[in-house]
């Protein structure tokens, strides 16, 4: 069973969790368990405002939308948000063919992913 | 094992392996395959779309074809050419109806987390067709300019 802290990283930016992965790619049984596990246990924290940099991911598989769409959902349920940032244009396609980009703030960049929960939390 | 073998009529030189149904065997299978299209000189572009529909095609028949039974296996088949890479997944389960999978992108399955395999699938593939009673898929990428 792979760690959580083999697959991310956490940063803690003014009470936004900023997740950086550290693979190029999540594609084993092992990291996709991993990884929703870890977005799941930081969800049910008092973190309610989470950001996932893909920032060097190259591939990513429909098992990760699906970690990606449970943790969305558990957030939600407590007024928090996921959103995402750094994603490439290959894997960026997988959002819009799935229509993920509508359901998902996808932003170009991590800091201005942590930046629109800040601008929330001022207004 | 794997083996590689000419399908009566094909000239073409397919490989096939035998697998369990373990998640972890993918990743060995795949690296192959994209070590082959590499040496092809097939685009990054090109080798996303195969890496994706081979991931997701095994991934199909293990979990939701085998039911994660490790007393099934999965046989794949490929072959990859110049012109085009073929895929086929069988899978030992039940079979399914393609056409009876529920559109993830339809608003009332938007939040659903599974079911988006096929369609990654079919987005990223030329064809895809399902044979028997969708216990294999077979699928082709053909290399464009």
């Amino acid at each position: 069973m792979a760690e959580a802290s083999d697959i991310i990283q956490v940063a803690d930016r003014d009470g936004v969790a900023l997740v950086r992965i550290r693979s190029s790619a999540i594609l084993s049984e092992a990291e996709v368990e991993a990884f929703g596990e870890a977005l799941a246990a930081l969800a049910e924290m008092p973190v309610r405002r989470i950001v996932v940099s893909f920032l060097g991911v190259h591939h990513l598989t429909s098992l990760v939308l699906g970690s990606l769409i449970r943790v969305k959902k558990l957030l939600a349920e407590s007024g928090g948000d996921l959103r995402l940032a750094d994603i490439e244009p290959h894997v960026y396609e997988m959002f819009t063919i799935t229509r993920l980009d509508r359901m998902f703030r996808i932003f170009e960049r991590g800091d201005e992913a942590v930046a629109s929960f800040r601008s929330e939390a001022e207004a | 094992m794997p083996s590689t073998r000419r399908p009566s009529g094909d000239s073409r030189a397919w490989t096939e392996k035998t697998l369990p149904t373990h998640l972890g065997a993918i990743r060995a299978v795949e690296a192959e395959l994209m070590a082959r299209l590499l040496d092809l000189g097939y685009d990054e572009e090109h080798r996303f779309a195969v890496r994706l529909a081979i991931e997701e095609a095994l991934v199909n028949a293990m979990k939701h074809g085998n039911r994660m039974d490790p007393s099934r296996q999965v046989r794949l088949r490929y072959c990859a050419s110049p012109e085009c890479v073929e895929i086929s997944v069988a899978d030992e389960g039940a079979g399914f109806d393609p056409a009876a999978v529920p559109d993830p992108t339809a608003d009332e399955n938007l939040r659903k987390p599974c079911g988006r395999g096929i369609m990654l699938m079919r987005a990223y593939m030329d064809e895809v067709s399902y044979s028997g009673s969708g216990q294999e898929v077979h699928m082709v990428k053909y290399r464009t300019p």
